[in-house]
């Protein structure tokens, strides 16, 4: 080679190679490049190929989007790098916003795959007492998070509705002086909801949340309750609720009881139906969960379990039928999308605990249970009710709050789930938008790393967003459209409690 | 393949010699993986230049609570890992499995080792603003509670004394200005 060739290379070289970018193929004719920061391009084989060559023409369109992604060397811009990396990792520098109190674990209802580990109703041992009660919120005002939701589980939370309106009362109280933005949220199968119960929660500006499997027949075959159909139970208060959030002019977009489901074999089969179901009730959104192995649902796996393909092929048949619903005017849109996609288009996380880098367990969120230890989150909490303490902080009673999140488990857990510490997540395309959970990796691995290709955690993220880069590439207009609905927050400030409220 | 008995001591956890039956595990080559049909363990050799230590560890680790995990070194260049299942239900297709996983988290152990040394800055930056972060500044009743004594802990080597702490109060005191060198030269 002379040096003029020489000369001519570099020159090529700086102008059109390479910035660091990881790449997927996402079919024929087309590969999905992402960079540091998370920007990305589907690239035609032609472009893909002169691009890792080095090839671009300086003139051609295909240079000006790669330069204004922040693909090239020549261009590459660290401001524009930075910027965009300090907005997605916000999260990073406060600490827990959700404290999850497990104020029982009695429970009326017997789920097959209860994640919560429930107890009867007579087991009155399993109850939360006020006084472990008021610590665990005296915690939960410690963090240094500005913005902080108590969300009240169980078991059933409405078992214990009088220890649910001391805790509420009492936060409501201690943020006088706290200032804090609090939110107040109520996970609950809603069967022993009443008309006194709920007149209090609307008052007291508490989000409902709850569970529908699908169809009343497949819900109540997994969701049992004594003497009456769950799903019944459970829709009835769904219908009163929405109408009562219509009826004090909350707008019924924003403001409706959200539902969550667990993807159990049986729903498998039935994808649109699940989804018709979830439209008939007028819900706005469903997130369809895979189901995990925590609680009882590891014992009653071979029931319920199924290959992460399955649950691929149904996540894409479910999510189709909503866009096909969205097509014909009915707003409804799939959680797990919404929060990728966010990431995806908006280039900011909305810090869905589970699904970011690193993932929020201790670092943004603390379990209470109801004999007062602390967890780094819910799951960790599920496997201490099953002999498994690794992921127990400490107690309400000796624990400081930097005890609790200075504590090395979950420093651990947030190296362990820093996906630029993991293999397979180091080079993996989506690598800006996932995340992994360490209570996932130990229960099903042994270890809070685990092996990101074993995982069906992993599996699942890598399917969905599969699917979802597959939708941009694309490129239906009617698709583009609901995307970009989806990802768009909106506040539902009725709920926040700001720090002057009196 | 049927079980064929060797002289230890090349096979052998264990410094000693005794006869064992071992078999090989389908899909393992066989002088990296056998099966101890006897003692109904597994055991698995290494090319110590390929994984580090470190790795080493962390894979066995993982399998603790399932198995009785022993590491040896037979030969300067060989590592030796052997995997006794505590519970016997299963028999060879269950302990086939263990090395299989055994083999991928070894992978997967001594590439995370190496990924970590070489993003650990960033790795460290991202943990110490999370931790950082949730923790906040210490408050008055963090302070109170530290102990700020010099007597915080035994010292009897004196290691955290300064070097004047440590030798100058040998020297007599009325010595003169360069009289007082130490008894002994500091490490
Ligand atoms: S999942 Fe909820 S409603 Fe079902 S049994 Fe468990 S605690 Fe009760
Ligand atoms: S969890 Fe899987 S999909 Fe997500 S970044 Fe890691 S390797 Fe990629």
């Amino acid at each position: 080679m002379t040096a003029g060739s020489l000369v001519a290379l570099r020159d090529r070289l700086d102008r059109a190679s390479p910035a660091f970018f990881r790449f997927r193929r996402l079919g024929p004719d087309r590969t999905l490049v992402t960079n540091l920061e998370g920007r990305w391009l589907v690239l035609s084989d032609a472009d893909f190929e002169a691009y890792v060559t080095g090839a671009v023409a300086r003139s051609s369109a295909l240079y000006e989007r790669l330069s204004d992604a922040n693909f090239l060397r020549a261009s590459w811009s660290e401001a524009k790098a930075r910027d965009m990396i300090a907005k997605r990792k916000t999260f990073l520098g406060y600490g827990p916003n959700l404290h999850v109190f497990v104020v029982t674990l009695r429970c009326n209802e017997t789920c097959v795959y209860c994640h919560a580990s429930r107890a009867d109703m007579d087991a009155t041992h399993t109850d939360m007492t006020p006084e472990i009660a008021e610590k665990a919120v005296d915690l939960a005002f410690m963090s240094t998070s500005p913005t902080i939701t108590l969300e009240f589980q169980g078991g059933e939370p409405l078992v214990r509705f009088d220890l649910v309106k001391h805790i509420i009362e009492y936060a409501e109280a201690k943020n006088e002086t706290a200032k804090k933005t609090v939110e107040l949220t109520m996970v609950s199968n809603l069967s022993l909801m009443d008309d006194d119960k709920l007149a209090y929660l609307l008052d007291h500006r508490v989000q409902i949340c709850t569970s529908i499997d699908g169809p009343k027949d497949l819900h109540d075959k997994q969701r049992k309750l004594p003497s009456y159909s769950a799903y019944d139970a459970a829709t009835r208060w769904i219908a009163t609720i929405n109408e009562a959030y219509a009826a004090r002019g909350l707008d019924p977009t924003l403001y409706h009881v959200e539902a969550l489901v667990t993807v159990t074999r049986a729903a498998l089969e039935r994808p649109k139906e699940l989804v018709d179901t979830y439209a008939a009730l007028g819900c706005r959104a469903m997130f369809l969960r895979p189901i995990d192995p925590f609680g009882f649902a590891g014992k009653t796996a071979k029931l319920v379990e199924y290959p992460r393909a399955d649950y691929l092929r149904f996540y894409a048949e479910a999510t189709d039928h909503i866009l096909e619903l969205n097509r014909g005017g009915t707003q409804i849109l799939e959680r797990y999308a919404a929060i990728l996609l966010t990431k995806i288009l908006r280039g900011e996380d909305p810090n869905f605990l589970d699904l970011r880098s690193p993932a929020g367990a201790g670092v943004s969120m603390l379990a209470y249970s109801y004999d007062g230890g602390v967890y780094t989150c819910d799951e960790g909490r599920m496997l201490a009710a099953q002999g498994d303490d690794t992921f127990r902080l400490g107690d309400v009673f000796t624990s400081t709050y930097r005890d609790l999140v200075g504590h090395p488990t979950v420093r651990a857990m947030v190296i362990a789930s820093n996906l630029d510490s993991q293999p397979d997540c180091v080079d993996c395309t989506y690598n800006p938008y996932c995340g992994i959970q360490t209570t996932h990796n130990h229960k099903t691995q042994g270890s809070i790393f685990g092996r990101m290709r074993e995982s069906s955690v992993c599996a699942v993220h890598k399917g969905i967003q599969d699917y979802l880069f597959g939708k941009l590439a694309d490129g239906d207009p009617h698709v583009l459209e609901a995307f970009e609905r989806w990802n768009t927050i909106r506040p539902r400030e009725h709920f926040l409690h700001a720090p002057d409220d009196g | 393949m049927p079980p064929r008995s060797v002289r230890v001591g090349v096979q052998s956890p264990f410094p000693i010699c005794y006869s064992v039956a071992v078999t090989t595990i389908e899909g393992f080559p066989e002088d990296l993986a056998r099966l101890d049909v006897d003692a109904r363990r597994a055991i698995v050799d290494l090319d110590a230049s390929l994984y580090p230590v470190e790795a080493l560890y962390g894979a066995a680790y993982v399998f603790i609570d399932r198995c009785y995990v022993l590491l040896d070194r037979p030969a300067p260049q060989k590592l030796r890992l052997v995997l006794t299942p505590k519970s016997l239900d299963g028999g060879e297709p269950a302990v086939r499995a263990l090395v299989g996983e055994l083999a991928n988290e070894l992978v997967s152990a001594a590439y995370r080792h190496q990924i970590a040394q070489e993003n650990r800055a960033r790795i460290e930056a991202v943990t110490m603003q999370a931790i950082a972060g949730a923790m906040g500044p210490p408050t008055l009743d963090d302070l109170e509670d530290f102990d700020f004594t010099d007597e915080a802990f035994e010292d009897p080597l004196g290691i955290a004394l300064s070097w004047e702490e440590k030798y100058a109060k040998k020297a007599a005191p009325d010595a003169a200005p360069g009289e007082d060198a130490p008894e002994e030269e500091p490490a």
